[in-house]
């Protein structure tokens, strides 16, 4: 069970998080629960890494952030995706299936 | 795009930091009041819930420490932190800190000024347009000058250079409302100022058109400080007319500020054009291939490289050496760097600057083994302080940045303090005049290389010293240190410590010795017979082919002069010569023994000459070894007669006993009738071996050029101004120079020797300051932490010699072991001092034995008051204590 974020494969919170903005603009809580539903929870995320994240992501400019009022009316901090996010989000997943694809290959062979 | 992003992400959290913070805090209680809302929807209670939360989540404090560290500014908002913790700590120990930047101060800026003088004299180039495509051009055998014509043949027929210019160092005489006076200037070709690239100031510069025909282009190009103090920045000048040996000269420019013409040390205050050469000195050279006096520039064309360019030359020196293979034979080129005339002055300087910047690199490395150990010392003292830090959660790596941080401030303060110092230090060298009658000036003022450098210094000490507290503070054991057990740092951080002083009092022995060895060499050469007494002799010189005199009204003028001195009260011995052993101005000929009838150049002996009137050995104190002076019936009447020193009776003459011998002098020369012997002496300067000198009667063979010495038993300074008005009353326009007193003049002999011990002894002195404070603080600190120990020891009976022995035991032995091993390196170093500065032995014992006996000395006077501490102290005190 792996519920620690060091055992994402380097790199692979964000393109989680960016996929998972792609459907809509989530507050940070709803992303986690999301990712663990979508993991069916496999994936545990602790705040920390991902509120780095959100904040990496954020200065690069992939995603921006907007105060909004919840279902709950609660004001919450919602990100969205900006067109530069998405265009990384594509090409990641175009990398990310061509290497996982390669390692089953490989994996496969002996 | 996304860099700038990142940077104003980082700025609004830096400069808005409340805001930023506060939506932090709001975001995470927000994701907190979720995930515990979700938790109490399944039944738990609230309290329940926002635990549970809290342990599948992580600590909110926490988290919002980790996202506030992960952006870039967090680096910046801690480092301002340490610095300010810095401060405040350095702060509190005063003079902790001000001996550490007083210790950096010196061996930062003991650096930096030798470095200016590495930038003046390698590192900068020529203030001219694109200075890297200059090159001397130096003759391989002969030296840097080259003679007009042969210069003409390579200017015309090279295929690799721009152009070529050639010039010549030139005394002047300039009138003036108040009289003549004799300046420096340049003779230069017409393409000189064009080639370099220089743009006036005010007017114009001669060109090549203005530099056709000899004597055709009286015209004056004047440096910007002559404008300045000599014509009082006249904004006219462009035009008006000024008066150089006695002819009209039109002043058609003024050169910018920064340009002090092609070499570094030299300062000329006027340019005048190469054909004015007849006018300007008295016998035209300017087609005899024979005499090399023109010294030559050339800007290489783009895309050649040096080596190609010396090639094109030697093929040129090929073909000119069969045209004219009498002068030529043997033409060889080679290119130097321009600014010290090639590499008669560059070689050794730079040689010298370098092994100095060596030295200076030596005394700041003994600075930083000084403050590592000072630090290492106190990050012991702080360990207790360092172990509740990292109890209370800091990370190793920040405990390290803030000691790095703490070192790196001090640093960069000394640095600071040394930069200062420096600039004053290059200051004052740069309006230093060599004490001489040539304008040996040169600027060694501190530009952007020397701040860099001097920063670069401060740096890398401030690492270099901070790494070891770093290093030790890394270590700190917590647990260990907070149960207050401090020697568990024992054995080896001690001998840590106790290498450094090993390494420190091995380079203190080094530097030490290399300025004993220096000021030895320095005491030598100022007991050393120079072959005349300067004590009270008086000089004055002045040129009369230059003012106009015939050389019959020369003579006659001379002698005058002469009688007149010689009347003054206080004067014991008067004399004139073409010049005296050391001064700048030499002349050198070829004899030949009489026995050699065919004058074949191999039985040539380059000998010194000097041309004398009577009296002139009794007024510099010169031993008369036999026969006589010359006397005033020793002129052109009589027959040829000279007086030669003791190596010129060995050598030429192959006797001690030589009166009455004879021998040629020059080719074809007359055949001249030895009359005395004198004692051997220095000629040209001090390190030369005991050269033959010719001293002919001035009644024979008449020279314009005429030094007047002056023994008397008044002082210099008053002796000057007598001489002075003396030589007014007979020519009120005739411009002297070269006044003043014999021990002064010769400054100029005694100033490479002077200025190498003057560095090395003050390398010496901070070195051992800096051993001092460091023996001091090991012996201070080894006292204090065994206060304890020692107390114990007395209360049980140990006898305060025991008590001493336990404290210096340690502190001999590293000093002996360091002592060796300087030993070996400065017999070493010796090797390179010796070549240096005269008359230094690399294995003088005495030397050798001083430094020790000075370092055991130094070592016993730095414990001193440390150790006495330790004798007094109180058993029941120090039990106490605990």
């Amino acid at each position: 069970m792996a519920d620690k974020p060091s055992d994402l494969v380097q790199g692979t919170l964000d393109m989680l998080i960016l996929k998972t903005l792609a459907l809509e603009p989530m507050h940070g809580y709803g992303i986690a629960v999301r990712l663990e539903q979508m993991s069916k929870g496999v994936f545990r995320l602790n705040a920390g890494s991902l509120f780095v994240a959100f904040q990496r992501l954020q200065r690069a400019g992939l995603i921006k952030s907007e105060w909004k009022a919840t279902e709950n009316s609660r004001r919450a901090k919602y990100y969205v995706l900006t067109d530069q996010g998405r265009k990384r989000l594509s090409s990641e997943t175009r990398e990310w299936g061509r290497q996982v694809a390669a390692i089953a290959r490989i994996l496969e062979a002996s | 795009m996304s860099l700038l992003r990142s940077m104003t992400g980082g700025l609004r959290s830096l400069f808005r930091k409340e805001q930023v913070s506060h939506e932090l805090d709001e975001e995470l209680n927000g994701f907190l009041e979720m995930a515990a809302e979700e938790k109490m929807k399944q039944g738990m209670g609230r309290k329940e819930a926002l635990r549970a939360v809290r342990l599948e989540r992580g600590d909110l404090e926490a988290t919002r420490e980790v996202v506030r560290s992960a952006g870039w500014e967090s680096f910046v908002e801690t480092s301002w932190q340490d610095l300010r913790f810095a401060a405040r700590t350095l702060r509190k120990s005063p003079g902790f800190t001000a001996v550490a930047v007083l210790t950096l101060a010196l061996g930062i800026g003991a650096n930096t000024a030798v470095f200016s003088v590495v930038n003046a004299l390698v590192l900068r180039p020529l203030p001219v347009e694109r200075p890297k495509e200059l090159a001397f051009l130096e003759n391989a055998h002969y030296g840097p000058g080259q003679s007009f014509p042969n210069y003409k043949d390579l200017r015309d027929r090279n295929q690799t250079f721009a152009g070529l210019i050639g010039y010549r160092i030139a005394p002047m005489e300039l009138e003036m409302d108040r009289g003549a006076e004799r300046i420096w200037g340049y003779l230069a070709t017409g393409n000189y100022f064009d080639i370099l690239g220089v743009q006036p100031a005010l007017g114009r510069f001669f060109n090549q058109d203005d530099d056709l025909h000899p004597g055709a282009s009286p015209y004056g190009v004047l440096s910007y400080s002559a404008w300045q103090s000599r014509f009082g920045a006249d904004p006219a000048i462009v035009g008006k007319t000024i008066r150089l040996n006695r002819l009209p000269y039109s002043v058609i420019g003024v050169a910018p500020p920064d340009f002090h013409g092609t070499e570094l040390f030299y300062w000329p205050e006027v340019w005048v054009p190469m054909m004015m050469e007849p006018r300007i000195e008295s016998n035209s050279w300017l087609d005899n291939r024979n005499t090399w006096n023109t010294w030559v520039v050339g800007r290489l064309k783009t895309n050649v490289s040096p080596p190609q360019a010396e090639a094109d030359l030697n093929a040129v020196a090929a073909e000119m050496a069969r045209q004219y293979p009498d002068v030529n034979d043997g033409l060889h080129f080679k290119l130097a760097k321009p600014g010290l005339i090639g590499n008669m002055i560059g070689g050794p300087a730079k040689a010298f600057a370098f092994g100095v910047l060596i030295l200076a690199a030596l005394v700041l490395l003994v600075a930083c083994t000084n403050l590592a150990s000072m630090f290492t010392a106190r990050a012991t003292e702080r360990q207790r302080e360092v172990a509740v830090r990292l109890a209370i959660g800091a990370g190793r790596g920040r405990v390290v940045r803030q000691v790095l941080t703490e070192t790196l401030v001090l640093s960069l303060l000394g640095g600071a303090v040394g930069y200062l110092l420096a600039s004053f230090l290059s200051q004052a060298l740069s309006h230093w005049r060599a004490p001489m009658d040539f304008p040996v000036q040169f600027s060694v003022n501190p530009d952007w290389r020397v701040f860099l450098f001097a920063l670069g210094g401060a740096i890398l000490a401030g690492t270099l010293f901070g790494s070891a507290p770093a290093w030790r503070v890394s270590r700190t054991d917590p647990n260990a240190a907070l149960r207050g057990a401090s020697a568990t740092w024992g054995r080896s951080r001690l001998a840590f410590r106790d290498l450094l002083v090993v390494v420190q009092v091995a380079l203190c022995f080094v530097l030490v010795s290399a300025s004993f060895l220096s000021l030895r060499g320095l005491q030598q050469a100022l007991k050393m017979n120079l072959g005349f007494q300067p004590e009270r002799v008086a000089t004055a010189a002045f040129e009369l082919s230059l003012a106009g005199y015939s050389e019959e009204r020369g003579r006659a003028f001379q002698q005058q002069v002469l009688r007149a001195i010689q009347q003054l009260p206080g004067v014991q011995s008067a004399s004139y010569s073409n010049s005296v052993p050391l001064s700048i101005d030499q002349s050198s000929t070829g004899v030949f023994p009489a026995d050699k009838p065919d004058l074949r150049p191999s039985d040539r002996i380059g000998v010194t000459f000097y041309q004398v009137s009577p009296g002139f050995f009794a007024t510099l104190g010169t031993r008369l070894l036999a026969g006589h002076e010359f006397t005033w019936h020793d002129d052109a009447k009589s027959r040829q007669v000279a007086i030669v020193n003791l190596a010129f009776a060995k050598r030429v003459l192959h006797t001690d006993n030589a009166v009455g011998k004879r021998f040629r002098g020059g080719v074809m020369g007359p055949f001249a009738e030895v009359i005395g012997v004198v004692e051997d002496g220095k000629y040209g300067s001090l390190t030369e071996s005991q050269e033959p000198a010719v001293f002919w009667s001035i009644l024979q063979s008449y020279n314009s050029t005429t030094t007047l010495e002056v023994k008397s038993s008044l002082s210099a300074t008053q002796m000057v101004s007598e001489i002075r008005q003396a030589i007014a009353r007979l020519d009120p326009e005739l411009p002297l120079y070269g006044v003043g007193s014999l021990e002064h003049m010769l400054g100029f002999a005694f100033f490479p020797t002077r200025a190498a011990a003057i560095a090395l002894s003050a390398f010496g002195i901070l070195a051992i300051m800096l051993a001092a404070t460091g023996i001091h603080g090991l012996v201070a600190y080894a006292v204090s932490r065994r206060t304890h120990e020692i107390g114990i020891r007395m209360a049980v009976g140990a006898r305060p010699v025991q008590v001493l022995r336990l404290v210096l035991g340690k502190t001999a032995a590293l000093l002996v072991f360091g002592s060796l091993v300087g030993l070996t390196l400065a017999l070493a170093v010796g090797q390179v001092i010796s070549s240096i500065v005269y008359e230094t032995q690399p294995r003088d014992p005495v030397v050798m034995v001083s430094v020790w006996v000075a370092i055991a000395l130094l070592g016993l006077f730095a414990s001193w008051a440390p150790a006495r501490q330790a004798m007094r102290v109180d058993p029941m005190v120090a039990l106490r204590y605990e």
